[in-house]
């Protein structure tokens, strides 16, 4: 059977990360629209102006609240609210005065993030056919793939184990916004990389 | 990377197995729990159930606390899905906490409000009921070809049989039809057609054994979410096990299938004759299973197109259903034309492409299981295409044994259950039974108790479920009471049926009665709206694809005033018979006497008394020895009804669902998974069915004791195009169907959170090449026009679905995308199903 295509790319790394992004147990970085190159840079450039705000045809962006310290009215975007629709032709990367959002050529170029799930909580894991975040990826069979394997303990049914194909990845962040499970927080959320966000659109 | 992988796989299980341990699952995903369950002593009470959804019919348990679902799991002990469940499943609970819920009687004073949500005033169930009575008996007393039913695949199976036994015995109407019209028909006709008794031979077990799996035009990986998993996991632990997707368009099912085969629409008909002629020209078909088993006919060709409202009264349209027997070699000689390189070029598949398929029918060793759904069925030449996969399984002698077989889908919890067994549709009676056969009506006469001649009043079949929106449009429906369905959004071409242009109003004059547990666009075109119970509200039963009947037990009380949706049929049928006799007696109490205390207002019994008494008079139909009079007809009209054995009813109870024919042996109830196939009743053959009517011993171990002369037909039937193909003005194909988040028009699904955000609107899946062509981008709104009417919706290329150049892809469930505005009502000639899938369209920005 040829599956291998959709698992292609899931490597040990991958797991790795997803290791790491949940062993913190904190909120991930503040996920930036489009064009960021990593949060220190972002933040020395960016001037607050709103324009990236005001662009974004989603509404996707808003001002960092109170309480995130030198970050505050920055824009940022809460996946869960409104993920980034990675628009042909980045509106607000357009509009950004200071090259705090840099240009990013395509949508497949952009790097706000990785998407790293919680298998604990992910229901597909469980068994149910769900894999909600892999259709509604933009990269669908690029940046989430179906891991097929046999259900545990059952001869008869297997598990649509989404997994997160680090390379493609963008971190636009549908996956989270169209996650099913909310409680404590979404079976899959946006881990920052500074490291990565420097080569977007490179 | 194996190893990494494998180590990876048990490192999840063991943290899922600790998190469960830890009880920390449940509470962490809120209203279901998955496999594991909490702490014991804070359990509620549990109920078994069918899942509210699609045709898999995956069993569920329910657990209650207070007189609230808390939780819906997997039932282990359900045979059609071991515990698992799709995402729907998983949040089953909540359809029935939607914000919205019905719960008082809704009347409308001013027919010129319809098609707003306003204009609904409350009322009480007395007032209700005696104006949907009043209404009715007028139109019954004044010119009954002027009423008309709706009901559904959806409808559990009492409920539907006592609607039935309703409007045929005690109204003498057939003017009754269920949504299953609009999916499974033509599976139906082919059915009847080919083995004379409809409903597959297989069963899912199927799909653990085949080494070889075709999909035609099925997207399964998201209609039918369980099925797909049992599938992939045979793909995954077989050696060697290869999937073939064929269709128009790239689906989730392509994205795992081994190959994917897509062809220009209407040539699945084409491409099947292909197989069938490479095995036939070669001499590659199985010869013993040939002579043994079967015959030869053709039918009528160039059938034209059912788009006008008076097809059935033109040649083409009185003749599309006759057939005349042929020899084999005629039948050969017939096939000839479908050469490889004639049907490559017709349809687009590459030669090679078309000729390994054929050579997985060619191998004789091969166990084939062909599925499909919507793409064959609503086609306006479903039937034949129907026809055509039998063929190719019936010459190859892959039918009827494990793991080979060709496997009709169904789309709803009970359209095989409900719609097919009990017979809501225009032409039949229960069990298969048809209003036009004398035998059939006579026998049904006795199960019922009626009169001899009693239904001889109904032997011309009513009006299918086109032509009643059709008439309704015209002004010539005055009373339509539909349950379980919402055709206001399912219906096709619902610009003319929904009175939107400037004629067609007749829906405005109707007097409509929409049985709902949510508001609707079919209750904003309602006179009356009667709130109902929703699924485990009241008990129930479903029969799935696979021929399973299960009960779902009643849980929960239904919210308010909402009451059992049989109780408002038993209100207004008292009151409409009240004053007719049956014979010398009381119509109402000799028809439902045995459940219903008239003088009461009440059932005699709780549910579970009710549908025991229901299922146990419905029962006689299969088991004709209880009934003498009923014996008598079986066995002089030599009917078999014993085909479709079913059970007493606490056997479903205790067994979590049995597939029928199910057989008492030495006081055991024991289903069938093969029916036809010879060979032990305990390990799920139909030895029983074999041994009573049929003949041992013949080729494949099969004996095909329901059909003529045992004796399957295979038919020839030639590839006609689509009924309308694209052109200048209209160059694009419109596909509809159906995504995993959703269920049908969301009524329910939509109003789950969780489900609501997963897949939050409909999107129209175009190709890149036409995005350009056309100049719109991913996220641009566009209005999509055709023939018969026009919708707006955003333009998706996410790649979810792929349809290639010519073709686009929208869902249904959305009703602010209404879809059904535009697409053509044109149905098969045969089966009177409608066409949804190449509806000709235009694309332009807005």
């Amino acid at each position: 059977m040829k599956l291998s295509n959709v698992i292609a790319g899931a490597s040990a790394a991958i797991v790795a990360i997803q290791a790491a992004a949940y062993a913190l147990r904190g909120e991930p970085d503040l996920l930036r629209p489009p064009g960021a190159h990593g949060e220190k840079d972002f933040l020395a450039r960016c001037i607050k102006c709103g324009k990236c705000i005001e662009a974004c045809p989603y509404r996707s962006p808003a001002p960092a609240p109170q309480g995130a310290g030198i970050a505050v009215g920055t824009p940022c975007i809460d996946a869960r609210e409104q993920a980034c629709r990675l628009c042909e032709g980045f509106p607000c990367v357009r509009v950004c005065p200071t090259g705090a959002l840099r240009a990013v050529e395509g949508h497949r170029d952009v790097r706000m993030g990785v998407a790293a799930i919680d298998e604990e909580l992910c229901i597909a894991f469980q068994g149910m056919r769900c894999e909600v975040c892999y259709r509604a990826c933009p990269l669908i069979d690029e940046a989430i793939v179906i891991d097929y394997r046999m259900r545990e303990g059952d001869a008869i049914h297997s598990v649509f184990a989404p997994s997160i194909v680090q390379d493609a990845c963008v971190g636009c962040g549908l996956c989270v916004e169209r996650c099913v499970v909310g409680e404590p927080h979404t079976a899959i959320r946006i881990v920052c990389d500074a490291e990565r966000a420097r080569t977007a659109g490179s | 990377m194996d190893i990494t992988r494998r180590q990876f796989v048990k490192a999840t299980a063991v943290a899922l197995a600790s998190a469960a341990a830890a009880g920390t699952l449940s509470s962490l995903v809120g209203c279901a729990s998955g496999a594991t369950q909490g702490d014991a002593q804070t359990e509620g009470r549990k109920y078994t159930a069918v899942c509210r959804f699609c045709g898999c019919g995956c069993g569920v348990i329910c657990e209650v606390k207070d007189n609230r679902l808390v939780s819906v799991t997997g039932d282990p002990d359900n045979e059609s899905n071991k515990g698992l469940n799709c995402v729907k499943g998983y949040y089953l609970a909540k359809i029935l906490y939607g914000e919205d819920r019905l719960t008082v009687p809704l009347i409308r004073d001013d027919a010129s409000t319809k098609g707003t949500a306003e204009g609904l005033r409350e009322a009480t169930w007395d007032e209700a009921l005696e104006l949907v009575s009043a209404k009715l008996k007028e139109t019954w007393k004044a010119d009954k070809s002027r009423l008309a039913f709706w009901l559904s695949g959806q409808q559990p199976i009492t409920e539907g049989y006592a609607c039935a036994k309703f409007i045929k015995a005690g109204l003498l109407s057939n003017n009754v039809d269920p949504n299953a019209r609009l999916c499974m028909a033509s599976a139906v006709v082919s059915f009847m057609n080919v083995f004379q008794t409809d409903e597959p031979a297989g069963s899912y077990a199927d799909l653990d054994e085949a080494d070889v799996f075709v999909t035609w035009g099925a997207n399964m990986a998201e209609a039918h979410p369980m099925l797909y998993s049992r599938l992939t996991a045979r793909k995954l632990s077989g050696e060697g096990v290869r999937h073939y997707d064929l269709g128009t368009i790239t689906t989730r099912t392509s994205a795992s299938a081994d190959k994917t085969l897509i062809f220009k629409p209407n040539t699945d008909l084409a491409i099947a004759n292909c197989i069938a002629n490479h095995l036939v020209q070669n001499k590659l078909y199985d010869e013993a299973f040939v002579n043994d088993h079967l015959q030869f006919k053709q039918g009528a060709e160039n059938i034209g197109n059912a788009t006008m409202d008076d097809y059935e009264q033109t040649e083409a349209g009185k003749t599309a259903e006759n057939v005349s027997a042929i020899t084999f070699e005629e039948y050969a000689e017939r096939l000839s034309p479908y050469t490889f390189e004639y049907v490559s070029e017709l349809s687009g598949v590459a030669v090679e492409d078309l000729r390994e398929l054929a050579e997985v029918f060619a191998d004789p060793d091969a166990k084939v299981m062909s599925l499909w759904t919507m793409g064959v069925n609503q086609h306006n030449r479903g039937t034949w295409m129907n026809h055509n996969i039998y063929n190719i399984h019936l010459l190859s002698g892959k039918i009827a044994r494990p793991g080979c077989g060709p496997f009709s889908l169904t789309g709803q919890p009970t359209a095989c259950g409900t719609a097919r067994e009990v017979g809501t549709f225009c032409h039949r009676l229960p069990a298969d039974l048809l209003v036009a056969n004398e035998q059939h009506r006579r026998f049904t006469e006795a199960v019922w108790d009626l009169p001899e001649g009693h239904l001889d009043a109904i032997k011309a079949p009513g009006m299918h479920t086109v032509k009643i929106f059709r008439e309704m449009s015209k002004g010539n429906i005055d009373f339509l009471w539909s349950a379980h369905n919402n055709w206001a959004q399912s219906m096709p071409n619902l610009t003319r049926f929904l009175g939107m242009g400037e004629e067609n109003k007749g829906i405005f004059d109707t007097f409509i009665v929409v049985n709902e547990v949510y508001p609707t666009l079919s209750t904003q075109y309602a006179d009356v709206v009667l709130p109902v119970a929703l699924w485990v509200e009241r008990e129930g039963q479903f029969g799935n694809a696979e021929r399973r009947s299960a009960v779902f037990e009643k849980a929960v009380d239904p919210p308010g005033e909402a009451k059992w949706d049989l109780w408002t049929f038993m209100e207004v049928a008292r009151r409409v018979l009240d004053g007719e006799r049956i014979g010398d007696k009381d119509a109402f109490d000799h028809l439902f006497g045995f459940i219903y205390d008239k003088d009461a207002a009440d059932f005699k019994g709780d549910d579970r008394e009710t549908n025991r008494a229901l299922w146990e008079e419905y029962r006689i139909f299969s088991n004709p020895s209880l009934n003498e009079r009923a014996q008598a007809i079986n066995e002089s009209a030599k009917l078999k009804m014993e085909a479709k054995q079913l059970a007493p009813y606490d056997e479903y109870l205790a067994r979590h669902g049995l597939t029928w024919p199910v057989r008492e042996v030495d006081g055991t109830w024991m289903p069938t998974k093969w029916r036809f196939s010879d060979g032990a009743q305990e390990d799920g053959f139909d030895e029983v069915g074999v041994a009573t009517y049929g003949t041992p011993g013949l080729a494949g171990g099969v004996s095909f004791y329901k059909s003529t002369d045992m004796k399957p037909t295979v038919v020839f039937r030639p590839y006609e195009p689509p009924a309308e193909e694209p052109d200048e003005e209209y160059p694009f194909y419109l596909v509809t169907g159906r995504l995993l988040e959703h269920w049908h028009t969301g009524t329910m699904t939509r109003r789950v959170p969780e489900l609501d955000r997963a897949l939050p609107e409909a999107l129209l899946n175009v190709s890149p090449e036409d995005c350009e062509r056309i100049g719109v981008a991913d996220g641009d709104m566009v209005r999509v026009r055709s023939r018969f009417g026009q919708f707006d919706i955003k333009v998706s290329t996410a790649g979810r679905t792929e349809p290639p150049v010519g073709i686009v892809f929208a869902p249904f469930f959305a009703e602010e995308a209404l879809v059904n505005l535009a697409v053509q009502d044109t149905y098969c000639p045969l089966s009177k199903e409608p066409d949804y899938k190449k509806t000709c369209v235009s694309i332009e920005k807005i």
